[in-house]
């Protein structure tokens, strides 16, 4: 086991590498000058200089690197002129992070409670009208769904605000009520994705053998169902649940630019459309990580809860 | 052992019998019912999937069609015509899309209102720096009023005076056209890599599945970013995009169909009589995940159309003038308050595109393999 994620950690760490390298020389490419073409020669010596833009393309991947592996990220050179990329990225990180917890908070729950109620109630009225509701939800894309929310609810019912509130303090009352909305567009699609998921799950450990031999013992339906069925079907979950972290983070970039949420998601379409070079890769850096490390985390926690699951045996795996 | 034990047996020895009787079993009455004949008999059943099909269909033939026969091009700019709310000649006349637009006025300047004024709606009092104004929310028709009442844009202009009804279509017709042809290729690379990985096993198979979790492990939001950078925005690119892990999903369910049916005893049988590793696996295995592959195939479509909008929502897609429906949704966000049209139309064509795909995808699981139903 140890020796298998010392694997999977050095096979993450390599891709990294390789991300970070591709995106340190397809950044070149976007036509454009990065530092402005109004600004004087002086000051633009001063710049390139400054963010080792006068040396020769090679020489200015190796002092990347290098000061990459003793975590010094580089400066923002349009966006944040000259403030350390790690701190911009730190001050953004926040807002984003707490956007995406409140909507899985939302969102698991929400699929879980769906999903068992639709296995239990198969082909009934409760079943189908939750099946409509995930085909509707994974249909209509969260952007489009977001903006149903601002004009409906917060334009026309005024019930919410339109943006978030951002002069608020940081989680108070006002703020929170204005993440309503962001939320909801957030947990749309993965309520969905859930319900979805542990409706079949539930629905296949229900009609089982062991359910059969449970009853047989002289449990009652509620008893087997939640100690034996519920139990099995949660294991496949993991393999949704985990990786949703990094769907909902990559969806909240677009419900971001929507809301006017100063998070992770607009500092990256702000980043790439002023081709800030070193902000850029350490954001491609940071959404990179995040994945790898939930994919990561998936493929642990199979063998941690389902013992029948022998990671790293590779015969074993299919 | 005498020799008169063994005989070599010649045809002579050997006469048809029965070939003169008659045979008395019951006939067969009606047709054989091939693969796709019962597939289409249990989709027919399906009404959901139906209807989605011919949405599908409809949808389709607008995106191809609309823009041909459309007074006006997508590029061609009316600029004094800027945000023009919908207008349809005949649904006019009931007040639907009849290019009215309400807006708020100080009363005293109605009369520059007189000629499209439609409707006062009402009249109340703004206090403004402890002064009364009397206002006006009225109701006007938007087309006379910038001097267009000849003109029908059916579902109103953009801020640049460009027609959105043909840019809709031409935009749903990219749209589409980035989802067909990526999933077309997706479903070729996926057919081929899944098939000699299943098929053969062993090795081959361990460095193609490790081949696979590398590339699979890249976010596919950060590589389709940085592809975009690295190659440009285009149709061509992003078809690209879509195809970098796209085919990995199609590749798995290929490679398990060839576990599961590998060592079947026809496939066995098929090879002792000395049939090639192309025969077994294109003639005697493929087919049995033709149904799979379709269905997959259609649920594949929407999730491109969705990548694409999704991109192209955050600028990184198609090039302005070119349309797609998430450069319109983009497009329209910004006048989301005052003209709801923008992105009402472009929303509505996407969503129903979408739920149609997956309506129909549906259907098609349904019939290609009842046992899934309900599932």
């Amino acid at each position: 086991m140890a020796k298998y994620i010392v694997k999977r950690i050095l096979a993450m760490v390599l891709t990294l590498f390789i991300i970070i390298s591709i995106s340190f020389f397809a950044i070149r490419l976007i036509p454009g000058d990065v530092l402005g073409e109004g600004a004087n020669p002086e000051l633009r010596a001063a710049m390139r200089a400054r963010y080792h833009l006068d040396k020769p393309l090679i020489e200015q991947y190796v002092i990347f690197i290098k000061n990459f592996l003793s975590f010094d990220f580089g400066e923002s050179i349009n966006l944040y002129p000259r403030r350390p990329v790690f701190d911009v990225i730190a001050e953004k990180v926040p807002l984003t992070l707490v956007l995406n917890i409140f909507s899985l908070i939302i969102t698991i729950p929400t699929g879980i409670a769906c999903g068992i109620a639709a296995a239990l109630k198969k082909n009934t009225l409760t079943d189908h009208a939750i099946s409509t509701m995930v085909v509707f939800n994974v249909s209509v894309p969260s952007f489009v769904f977001a903006s149903l929310l601002q004009y409906f609810l917060a334009y026309k019912l005024g019930w919410f605000p339109i943006l978030l509130d951002l002069k608020a303090p940081f989680m108070s009352g006002a703020q929170l009520w204005s993440m309503v909305l962001p939320v909801l567009a957030l947990s749309f699609g993965g309520i969905a994705t859930i319900t979805r998921y542990m409706r079949a799950e539930l629905f296949e450990a229900l009609s089982s053998e062991y359910m059969l031999l449970a009853r047989a013992k002289g449990l009652t339906q509620l008893q087997a169902t939640v100690r034996h069925a519920l139990r099995n079907s949660f294991i496949p979950l993991c393999n949704v649940i985990v990786p949703m972290f990094m769907s909902v983070l990559s969806g909240s970039m677009v419900v971001e630019t929507i809301f006017n949420i100063p998070g992770l998601g607009s500092l990256m379409t702000g980043s790439i459309s002023t081709s800030d070079y070193y902000l850029t890769i350490a954001i491609l850096f940071v959404y990179s990580l995040i994945n790898l490390t939930s994919v990561l985390v998936v493929d642990l926690s199979y063998g941690i809860v389902d013992p029948r699951i022998r990671i790293g045996g590779g015969k074993t795996r299919e | 052992m005498s020799e008169n034990m063994t005989r070599r047996l010649t045809a002579e020895d050997t006469a048809f019998v029965q070939t003169d009787d008659k045979i008395y079993d019951q006939k067969f009455e009606g047709k054989p019912i091939g693969f796709f004949r019962d597939a289409w008999m249990r989709f027919k059943q399906n009404k959901a999937s139906v209807v989605a099909a011919i949405i599908i269909l409809f949808i389709v033939l607008m995106a191809i069609f609309a823009p041909m026969f459309a007074p006006y091009g997508y590029r061609e700019q009316h600029t004094s015509f800027g945000i023009l709310p919908p207008r349809i000649p005949e649904l006019e006349k009931l007040g639907i899309c009849d290019g009215s637009k309400i807006i708020e006025i100080q009363a005293s300047k109605l009369g520059e209102y007189e000629e499209c004024l439609m409707e006062v709606l009402e009249e109340y009092t703004w206090v403004y720096r402890n002064k009364e104004i009397p206002m006006l929310r009225i109701k006007i028709n938007q087309y006379i009023y910038k001097g267009a009442g000849d003109y029908y844009f059916w579902f109103g202009t953009d801020n640049i005076g460009r027609d959105l009804w043909v840019r809709l279509w031409r935009g749903t017709r990219i749209s589409l056209l980035i989802g067909f042809c990526s999933v077309l290729i997706n479903c070729l690379i996926g057919v081929v890599y899944g098939s000699i990985s299943g098929y053969y096993g062993g090795r081959v198979d361990m460095i193609m599945q490790r081949i696979i979790e590398i590339i699979g492990g890249v976010p596919f939001l950060v590589m389709s970013i940085l592809f975009v950078m690295f190659m440009g925005a285009g149709v061509t690119s992003f078809i690209l995009v879509l195809i970098l892990t796209g085919w990995i999903g199609m590749s798995r369910m290929i490679r398990a169909q060839f576990y599961r049916y590998k060592d079947y005893e026809y496939v066995l049988a098929s090879r002792t009589m000395g049939a090639k590793d192309r025969t077994l696996i294109f003639r005697h295995i493929l087919p049995n995940a033709i149904g799979p592959i379709i269905t997959q195939a259609t649920f594949a479509v929407p999730s491109a159309i969705f990548s694409e909008s999704f991109l192209s929502y955050l600028g990184l897609g198609i090039q302005a003038p070119e349309p797609s429906i998430g450069v319109l949704l983009a497009e329209g966000q910004g006048f989301l308050t005052t003209d709801p049209h923008l992105t009402l139309f472009p929303a509505l064509v996407i969503s129903l595109l979408m739920l149609a795909f997956n309506l129909f995808g549906n259907g098609l699981r349904d019939a290609f393999d009842p046992r899934m139903r309900g599932q």
